[in-house]
Formats: structure tokens, sequence, C-alpha cells
């Protein structure tokens, strides 16, 4: 998710001041990121620079300063909420390096590895289902969209182990046959 | 106290000679009052676990003990009364006999294993009302949504009071509303102190409603494995990934 969307979705809501920006990005995502005041700040400027948004009343005292936005920044952000995503899929767990890196060594530590993966997926299944029923109860729909997609990635993360394990134990397979 | 299940080293081969067994040496404790989930995917065993466990088929090799009674060794007559009142069924397609009302569904599988009518019909009862179905007692039960037929089973396998109560994909037929309040009523079941067995590909459905997780590859125990209770925050499980600053 890009600050610049979000921060522009918050204050098509209402005009706010930075720091506003940060507490509410935060509720927004249910305290599963913690926005940098920095990172705002910088996002804000960069984004008045650009004329997709600008000064709510006069500019006085900097950190006072309410930002509202522009016509070209309801447009910019209209055509971000309408576009597919379409970015490759990023694999960046750190369990597949390790995988095609033990798989190379070849010392047999793949399926205590892969056993081990397998339980904090486990685990974290069992806790985003909690979170999600969590959500539900507040009545925090989006919270709930948030938790299942997560659910829905650890399903995937899950299955995807089982299928290294399944592929590692044929090819051993095979190779005690073939010799 | 012993444990309810005991596996110890089960072997089941099956006639025609497969190439391997479908269990090969599984050895497993359940204890009394606990969910357990048997997980894996198929041909891993699971299906023959419960078979085993239910007194529907004997080890090749191995012992299956259940509340002491060793299943490989019952006579038939033993095995038929251990799966009339032993254990409870609930499979993933509901099985209920579509010429009976649901009241005699419940019913009938109590005079099965010796229970006189007005102690059934009372039982049922009870058991409806308990899960939350009393008022479709009249009807049959094409009438009902799946999730009310699932309900008839479940009150069906618990009738009469079974040791163990092993749910075989329970959800498979269901939408995930049904099939979440099906498996809310197992858990709630479970803290009354119903041990329950369950056999699921489902990893959610396991990791969320079973305390331990079995998980069964080509007839072995792979992993098996407690769940701890969470402890974890939300930004510990989830973070959304922010881009730092606009370009």
């Amino acid at each position: 998710m890009s600050l610049k969307f979000g921060v522009l979705g918050l204050l098509a809501e209402e005009p706010l001041h930075g720091y506003d920006v940060k507490n509410r990005f935060e509720s927004l995502l249910g305290g599963s990121w913690e926005v940098n005041f920095g990172q705002v700040y910088m996002t804000l400027q960069r984004l008045e620079r650009d004329g997709l948004i600008e000064a709510d009343g006069e500019r006085g005292d900097r950190r006072k300063l309410a930002y509202r936005l522009t016509a070209s920044g309801r447009k910019t952000l209209d055509d971000w909420l309408s576009r597919p995503e379409s970015e490759p899929q990023q694999l960046r767990e750190e369990i597949y390096l390790k995988l095609l890196l033990s798989t190379r060594l070849a010392d047999g530590r793949l399926d205590d590895l892969l056993m081990a993966q397998r339980r904090v997926y486990l685990q974290r299944l069992k806790d985003l289902a909690e979170f999600e029923q969590a959500a539900r109860r507040e009545g925090r729909d989006d919270l709930v969209l948030l938790f299942k997609g997560a659910i829905l990635h650890t399903e995937a993360d899950l299955k995807w182990t089982d299928a290294c394990a399944d592929e590692i134990r044929n090819s051993n397979r095979k190779g005690v046959e073939e010799t | 106290m012993t444990r309810l299940v005991e596996l110890s080293d089960v072997r089941k081969l099956y006639d025609g000679g497969a190439k391997y067994p479908a269990l090969n040496g599984v050895s497993l404790g359940v204890e009394r009052g606990e969910f357990l989930a048997v997980m894996g995917p198929s041909g891993s065993g699971k299906s023959t676990l419960l078979n085993l466990v239910a007194g529907l088929d004997r080890p090749t090799s191995g012992q299956v003990l259940v509340d002491g009674r060793d299943l490989g060794r019952a006579g038939e007559a033993e095995l038929a009364r251990y799966r009339r009142s032993g254990v409870g069924f609930v499979f993933q397609f509901f099985n209920l006999l579509g010429s009976l009302t649901v009241l005699e569904n419940v019913v009938v599988a109590a005079q099965l294993a010796g229970s006189g009518t007005a102690a059934a019909r009372q039982r049922a009862r009870e058991l409806l009302a308990q899960l939350g179905i009393a008022d479709q007692a009249a009807r049959y039960p094409a009438r009902l949504s799946g999730g009310q037929q699932q309900r008839v089973a479940i009150a069906r396998a618990l009738v009469n009071r079974p040791l163990l109560l092993l749910a075989d994909e329970p959800t498979g037929a269901l939408d995930s509303r049904s099939g979440e309040q099906v498996m809310e009523l197992l858990v709630e079941l479970n803290r009354g102190g119903q041990t329950v067995l369950l056999v699921t590909h489902d990893a959610k459905l396991a990791a969320r409603h079973a305390r331990r997780v079995v998980s069964l590859v080509d007839g072995k125990v792979a992993d098996d494995v407690v769940l701890q209770a969470s402890t974890a925050s939300a930004a510990e499980l989830v973070r959304v990934r922010v881009e730092e600053v606009v370009g």
C-alpha cells in the first residue's frame, strides 16, 4: 500500500492535520503498521508540492497546518481506486531462500526446516482466526477483511510448504529407486 | 486413567498388495476430553486411521485400544456394540434417512443401541434443543438446510453418549457460515467434556478449532503439535507494507 494514496484517501474524508493523518492511518490498519511521523510529514510536503493537496485555512505554525484535497488530488485518488492491482506477486519469504540454499547444500535439514515452518503457519492461522473473530465482534468489517486476507495468504504458505515437502519426498524416493 | 485412544505401531495394508501401506507404523494417543484434528492430503491415511478407531476395520499389525478395548482382537459382536454406542460419527454428507423425521432419525440410533423408546425420545429432544433445532423435530431432512441437517447428524451421533465423536470433514458440504456454526458446536461439545477427533484437509479449520493438530503423510505421523493460546499482537501477525515516501 502506498502512503501517498493512504493520505489522499484520508484527506478525501475531511481536512486533517499531519498528526491526525498519522493517528487515523494507524487506526485504519488496526495497529498492524506504525506510521512514523516524519514519513507522514514528508508525504504531505510532497503531495502539496505536486498540487494534490493544499493548506486548509491560514498557513501559520506548520505543525498546526491542516490539509485538504485539491481537484487534481481527488482525480489522482479516484484513478488509483478504480485501477485493479497488477503488480507482480512478491515472494519475499526468507524461508524460500533458506530452502533453496539448503537444497543446494543437501544437508538433510529440509524436512526439519519445513516442519518447523509449518508449525509457525498453523499457529499463525489460529492466531489470525482469533483476531478475525475479535474484529467481527467489534464491528470492524475493514479489519475482518484485512485478517481474512492474511489468513488466505497463510493458508497458501502452508500449502506451499506441504508442496515443497511433497516434491522433496518424491525426488528422494526416485533417488532411492534409481540407486 | 489411561488414554481414551491408544494406537501403537499400527500398520494397515489393504488387500491387492498396494505398494505402500495405508498406515505405516502409527503411534498416537488421544486423551479424554481432547479436541484433536488429523490433517493430511488424500491418500495420507487419515480415513484409514478413522476407520480403525471407529472399529470399522482392523489393523494388519499393531494395536488399537479405545477405552482399554483392543479393537483389533474384539469379536464381531463386541465391535458392532462398540460402533453403535462407543463412537458417534459425523460425515461430510449427513446420511440422514429421508423417510424419517428429524426426531425419528435421532431416536432410531438410540433404539438400535438398545435404548427404550421413551428414554430415546427424551434424549433426542434434549439434544435437538441443545443444538438449536428443537423446532425442526417433526420435519423431514429434505426440508432442512445443510447446516440444520448436519446438526441432526450431530444429535444422532451423540444420542448414545459416545466416548468419542468422530467427525470426517463435517463442514465439507456446507457453506462457510453454516460450516463455522457446526464447528462452534463441536467446540462447545468439547468444552462440555466430549472427546472429538476431527479429520480434515482444511488447515484453517484444524488450526482454528482443535488444540492439537496431527499431520499424516504417506501413512506416518509427520507432525504432532499442540497449538498455544495467542499472545501475539496484531502487528506481529499482519503488517501492511507502506511505501516510505512519495517519489
